[in-house]
Formats: C-alpha cells, structure tokens, sequence
C-alpha cells in the first residue's frame, strides 16, 4: 500500500518537474529558433518555436564582422574563469582551513571577520575607489577575478568539509611532525575533494557568466569577456528601446538586429550548456554532503 | 579563555573599523587637499574659481606648452576604423593641435547618467563625457562638474562662434558655464511634428497630412489594407496634438508644467489641472479604443519602437533631423520606405525652440586641465575639414563626396556619433536623402521663437521629496490616463487627489516663486 502510494506521488513529481522543465526551457528554444531564422520573418511575424526560413546567416554576420572579438571574449573568459576557479578555490580554502584549525586561538575573530562582511558591505562607490585607486585593478586581466577570490558562503561550505575530517588524522600526523602546510596540502586537501569539486563548480560559473566586474573596472576592449560582450549590447538596446536617447538629443538611433541578439545569446550560453550535464552531479552531490556532515 | 577570545574578536573588530574609517576620512581631506592644491581644478571653493579666472586673464591666449593626456569617455561601443583612426590619423592631429594625448573610453548605454559613469564622477576619475541637463544639475549640486567659464573663450573660438549661444545657456548654472555644448542643428518644434510613413500615405492615395482628420483618415485607409499594422508607434503624443487641442502655443517644462508661448508672461500652467490635458486624454483614449495605439503598449511599451523600426507602424513624432537618423532602421525591413514630418492645424503658430536639443560635455572637477578638454571641444566643430574628419572618417578611404556635396560612406563602422556632431554648417545629407528633404530641413527654424523658459535652470532642493512623489504618482496615475489607456472622467479625479497630495501645488509654487524671479533679471531682446 505504501508503495503504490509512494508511486503515485512519484509520478506526481516527475510529471510537475517535467512541466516546470518544459516551461524553463522555452525561452531557451526561442532564443535558438530566433538566431536560425532570416531576419525579415522575424521582424514580420515575431518569435516562434520553430526556425521560420532557416538560415545560417546571423551567425555568418557575427563571424564575419566580429570573429575576432568574440574569440578574443571566449578566451578572456575562458583564461578568467580558469585562472579565477583555481585561484579562489586555494585562497577559499586556506581560508577555511584556517577557521578550522584546533588549537588556532583568533579562529573565531577571523570566521567572524568573514561573517561580518556577508551581514555589511562598504557599498559600490567605496569598493569602486578600493578596487581602482589604491589596488590599481582597472583594465587588468587579474581585475577581472581577484576581487571574487574568496565567497564567504563557500568558504563556510569548505569549512564544514574540513570540520567533517576526523580530527585525529591531523593529530596523528602532528605527532609524525607534519607542519601546517603539510597538513593542509597533503591531508585536508586530498580529504576535502567533494568539497573542492563542488566549490570549484561554483566559482567556474560564477566567473563565466560574470559581467559586473568587466563593466566596473575594464574599458579595454582586449579585456572583454563574451558575457559582458552580452550585457553590452543588451544594455544599449534597452537604453534605445526606452526612449532614453531623445532625452539627450532627440536622437532616433537603430538597435540592432533581433537576430543577433538572440544569436550573442546562444553563443554565451553554448559552453555552459554543454558542460553542464557531465557537471552537476557534482553540484547536488557536493551539497547535500555538505549539509549533512556540517 | 572562552571570554578572552570574544575579547579578543570584539577588540580586532573595533581596530579594523577605525583603520576603515579614518582610511576614509583620510582620503576625503586627501581629495579635499588635491581640488584646493590645484587652482586649475576651478572647483566649487571661491579661492580656487578666483585663482583659475586670473589665470585665465593672465593668458588670455591659449597655452599649449605642455603635453598632456585626455579621457573622453563615450557610450554605444568603439567601431575597428574607429579604434585605427584614434591611433593613427586623429592621435597625430590632436597632438598637433592641442599638444594632447587622448584616451577613448567605451561604455554601454546602461552608465549613461548614473551607474558607472555616476562612480567615476564620485570617486575624483578625471575625464569627459556627455551630459543632458537633468544629469548636469544633479551632478552640479554635489561639485562633480568642473566650471568651465573661464575657458570658453579663450580655449574654444571657433566652435562659440559655430555653435548657438541659446545651446550655451542652457548648459549653464548660476551664470557658469558647466557643460559645453557640441553640435548645432535645427531643433525646433521637436516632437511637434508628426513623421508620417510617406510611402504608405501615397500608397493609399493621399500626398499629405495638414489635420488631425487627415492622419486618422490616413490611418483608416492603411489600417483596411493592413490589418496588422500599428497605427502610432509611442505613447506620447502631448506635442503633436498640441495643435488640435488649443489655441494657445504650449510648451512643456517638465511633465506637470506647461508655459505659453505665445503670451508675454511668466505665467506656468499646472499642466494636468487644465481643460486641454482633458481634450488631449480624450483624444488619445480614442486612438487607444480605435486602435491607433495598440493594446500591447499598455504592458510593453519598447515593442512599440520595435514595430516602428520593423516598419509595422504607420506614424511616429517627428524631429527635423528624425526623418533620415530613423530611416536606416526601417529600411532594413521595408525598403522602400520613407519618412515625412507634417504639422497637424498648426497653421501660423511658430515653433518653439529650446535650444537644448544639443548634447554637451561636461569635465569632472578633478581635471587637472579643463582647458585642454575645452580645447578638444572646439576641434570637433572648428571647420568642414575636422569636422568631416571626426564625423566620417578619411576622405576617399571611408567616404566620398560627389559633385553635390553629397556624402557615401564607403564602411558601415561608426566614428563620433553623428547625431552628437550635427551641425547645420558643416553637416552632409547622403545620397538617398530627397532634394525637398534638405529643402525642409534647412528652413526648419526660419520660423521658430526661443522659447521663454530657455537657460532657466530649476534648483529642486526646496521640494526634492515633492518631486519624487509626484513622479511616482506620474507613473502610476497620470501616465495610463495620458496615453489614453483608461478613461479621463473615471480615473482623473482620483489621480488629482493624489497629485495634490504628493505635493503639487507646492510644487508649482516653488517653480513658479523661481521662474518669475529669473524671469524678471533676464536680459529682454
């Protein structure tokens, strides 16, 4: 009895997650359908599911006249969230290291100093004037993900893989002479892996489809990223859109083409979307490890 | 131990608050400390305005002498020839003129007015960039624009004298000169005009609209052999109208005040309490219920611009300059079509002009040398030759002339914004342009009177919360009863009440109390 009533309900659930799926993934199917079709039948008739005179033409536009500029993004992000993954994967965890460890007595102040930045921040103008005038990362590649290197919740989520290590692995190996270093590289690491892979898929897409950092502190069109290439023209068009422009001119500007936007839409979501289903296991996995061992 | 470590904690805690905090303080005297040090920076202190105007008498021919480096911050994005022609060409020439070095910056459209172009100005960043006058009073009353007075004169003759001196005044606050108008061109009667789709009205067997009955018997025709076409493509209509619905020749300050031009007073019109904004709300709530204004504009207004730009809509208000900027957009869709301005029973009133319509570039306070950026300013409207240079690019490389002086552009990149640059003396009509177009376009002001309000600046402190209210309740209550998506007899008692009490009376008294002292001081021509 309680299994066929389980059933029931299971396939309740599938059928809600499959139309709640469905509905995720329209929008998606128009974009795709929208960047295949000609440009004409698109402004005549508006969207549709199904590519109306399927062209590549779009695409052949955005290459032709941009190749170089979206090569350039797809590496800038690509380097950025390689760069960027690694190194606040080894800051967010020594971090957490650090609150973790026994017998360090100002634990608690730095877990709180940590904290407290969750509960305050100082605002975008004081973190604008830090961020440029006093540690110079505008238009530089490392600005483009030092200020993200450490997420505080993701440092707690570490923390907790940490504190779930049996604390006597470490004394053992304390009493074998092992320093802290040795300990953390060789120990914590190797022991916190769920943990690392999960925090690391975190970071990876947080860098990927940033583009508030490139738009704050990069002017230097050889430092754009293929999102904030994105957001770029999506914020011109609304700005155009609006009827912002007459405000400064009674200017009538042409936006650009509906095609291309929904086709610079694809070509970011493109490599997310690939790797994504080889990923996520990870992502509920590392999770749910997490929160129960916490 | 427990308690020594919460000690602990709590005592790091206050030590890293107060190195944050005096790091602050600090930094403000330091910024404080630079504006005052440098009197170039002509900053809102007198000693330092005083310092730089003598400066100024002193030489009062310019002075290049030393080399220095210029921002210039600008929105939409850099073209490839625009990037080449920055490097190459354009760095040699500025070099040359202005002994200058300029950095271009880009950033897209969502800065403008706020968002980074707002942190820039905060954090003391020195550069140029465009501004409308809303921004410029906003940044003017915290100190962020450098004053520009001093300079105009001496750093930028040519374009004073190629530029109108009602663009000027517009761009001033309290007498100075805080932003430097580029670009002069026909800008009567801006949205008075109707941009009609001409190739549709003759379609339909008209040749011209002259009355309201025309444009709705032109929209009745296209609409029986194009059902699906969208009748006017915005929401707003308040100026084009303005014809039908009143004798008196309106002109509009903001969206609650009105002035009349065409009587000699410094009388304001509380605009929505006047029987006219009840005749105009009527009439659009008949082109929303006709169908002329489309049902989706109540919900998604940018699809109206959308369908305009897809060629799916049949009017649109007009500009003098719109007909050719709004053409390239349409025609990617529809091209064989064209545009035309007509005036509904407009009859003998003359246009107004506010001298705005030209956009101008302010300096951040912190610029170490306003008057080079003044300096880059004039090179932008000094003659033909920079002037083509800048707008469109290398003769025979990125354009051609014809015998006419007609312009083909041989790349489709984009130099300076050509509708930031237009100027009427050096400006060029491409090839597809109609004769009788440039014909219109060139008398377009013959008949246009400054309007009264011109160069008035209005200073909000004194109902800062008023104005916000009011705009809230603008968006909420006004907004849907203007464009005619509900009806006026219904709706607009309601949303009187709440104008009044966000403040309107109050309002319009502060703005009337500082017109009418600015009114009377201005100099009568």
């Amino acid at each position: 009895m309680a299994i066929r009533e389980n059933r029931t309900l299971l396939i309740f659930f599938y059928v809600f997650i499959g139309v709640f799926a469905a509905i995720c993934l329209i929008p998606f199917i128009l974009a795709v359908s929208g960047s295949l079709s000609s440009e004409a039948k698109i402004a005549a008739n508006g969207y549709s599911f199904l590519p109306q005179g399927l062209t590549l033409d779009t695409y052949k536009f955005m290459f032709g006249s941009k190749s170089d500029e979206i090569i350039r993004g797809y590496l800038n992000s690509a380097s950025i969230t390689v760069l960027g993954t690694v190194s606040a994967v080894l800051v967010t965890s020594a971090y957490a290291y650090v609150i973790t460890a026994k017998g360090f007595r100002f634990r608690g102040a730095f877990a709180f100093f940590a904290y407290f930045t969750m509960l305050f921040s100082g605002g975008t103008l004081p973190w604008y004037i830090l961020t440029t005038k006093y540690y110079h990362l505008n238009d530089t590649l490392a600005g483009l993900f030092v200020p993200y290197l450490l997420n505080v919740f993701l440092m707690y989520l570490q923390a907790n893989y940490f504190k779930s290590i049996p604390h006597e692995v470490v004394e053992s190996a304390q009493i074998d002479g092992a320093g802290h270093y040795l300990i953390f590289f060789r120990i914590m690491l190797p022991l916190g892996r769920v943990g690392l892979v999960t925090i690391s898929l975190f970071y990876a897409l947080q860098f990927w489809n940033d583009f508030f950092l490139p738009l704050m502190l990069v002017t230097d069109e050889k430092l754009f990223t293929i999102q904030y290439m994105m957001y770029y023209m999506m914020a011109n068009i609304q700005f155009l859109a609006s009827g912002n422009a007459s405000r400064i001119s009674g200017a009538l500007i042409a936006p650009p083409l509906e095609t291309a936007k929904l086709a610079m839409t694809c070509l970011t979501v493109l490599p997310i979307a690939i790797l994504y289903p080889f990923l996520q296991r990870y992502f509920v996995r590392g999770i749910v490890v997490g929160s129960v061992k916490g | 131990m427990v308690r020594r470590n919460t000690f602990g904690a709590l005592l790091a805690l206050v030590f890293t608050l107060t190195l944050v905090l005096s790091a602050c303080s600090s930094k403000s005297n330091e910024g404080g400390a630079a504006e005052s040090s440098s009197p170039a920076a002509a900053s809102s202190g007198a000693a330092s305005t005083a310092a730089s105007s003598s400066d100024a008498n002193d030489a009062s021919k310019a002075d290049f002498s030393e080399p220095v480096k210029l921002k210039l911050l600008f929105y939409t994005g850099q073209s490839k020839r625009m990037a080449e022609l920055a490097s190459n060409e354009l760095k040699d020439l500025v070099k040359k003129e202005i002994n200058a070095e300029i950095e271009y910056v880009y950033l897209p459209w969502s800065e403008y007015g706020g968002g980074k172009t707002d942190l820039m100005l905060s954090s003391g960043e020195e550069f140029a960039a465009y501004t409308d006058i809303n921004y410029l009073s906003k940044s003017v009353s915290k100190g962020l624009y450098a004053d520009l007075t001093p300079y105009v004169d001496t750093y930028a003759p040519d374009l004073k004298s190629n530029v109108a001196a009602a663009s000027f005044d517009a761009f001033k606050q309290n007498g100075k000169q805080y932003a430097i108008p580029v670009g002069n061109r026909a800008s009567s009667a801006a949205f008075y005009s109707v941009m009609v789709r001409q190739d549709l009205l003759e379609e339909v067997g008209m040749t011209t609209i002259g009355s309201l009955a025309d444009l709705e018997q032109y929209y009745d025709k296209v609409h029986a052999k194009y059902p699906d076409m969208i009748g006017f493509a915005s929401t707003d209509a308040t100026y084009m109208l303005m014809y039908e619905y009143t004798d008196q020749n309106l002109n509009w300050i903001n969206n609650f005040i009105a002035v009349n031009e065409a009587a000699q007073d410094d009388k304001l019109i509380s605009w929505y309490e006047t029987p006219e904004f009840k005749k105009y709300a009527g009439l659009m709530n008949g082109w929303y219920k006709k169908g002329i204004i489309p049902k989706y504009a109540v919900t998604n207004q940018p699809q109206l611009m959308s369908d305009w730009n897809a060629g799916k809509a049949m009017f649109f208000p007009g500009t003098a300059t719109r007909p050719i900027e709004g053409i390239a957009g349409i025609t990617k869709a529809v091209p064989t079509a064209k545009l035309q301005n007509y005036f509904l029973s407009k009859n003998d009133r003359p246009k107004i002009s506010r001298g705005t319509y030209n956009t101008a570039y302010f300096v951040s306070a912190n610029a170490k040398h306003p008057e080079r950026y003044v300096a880059f300013f004039n090179l932008l409207q000094k003659n033909q030759e920079l002037y083509d240079l800048f707008t469109y690019g290398i003769k025979d490389k990125d354009y051609t002339i014809d015998e006419n002086g007609r312009v083909t552009k041989l790349t489709s990149d984009l130099f300076l914004d050509d509708w930031m640059m237009m100027n009427d003396k050096f400006m060029r009509f491409e090839k597809s342009v109609p004769d009788d177009f440039i014909e219109q376009y060139k008398h377009w002001d013959d008949d246009a009177i400054l309007s009264k309000t011109a160069g008035f600046n209005f200073d909000n402190t004194a109902v800062k919360n008023e104005e916000s209210k009011l705009n809230g309740v603008f968006t909420e209550f006004i907004a849907p009863i203007a464009s005619g998506f509900v009806d006026y007899d219904t709706y607009f008692p309601k949303a009187l009440d709440k104008l009044k009490a966000a403040g309107l009376d109050k309002y319009i008294a502060e703005y009337q109390k500082q017109f009418s002292a600015w009114y009377a001081n201005k100099p009568k021509s």
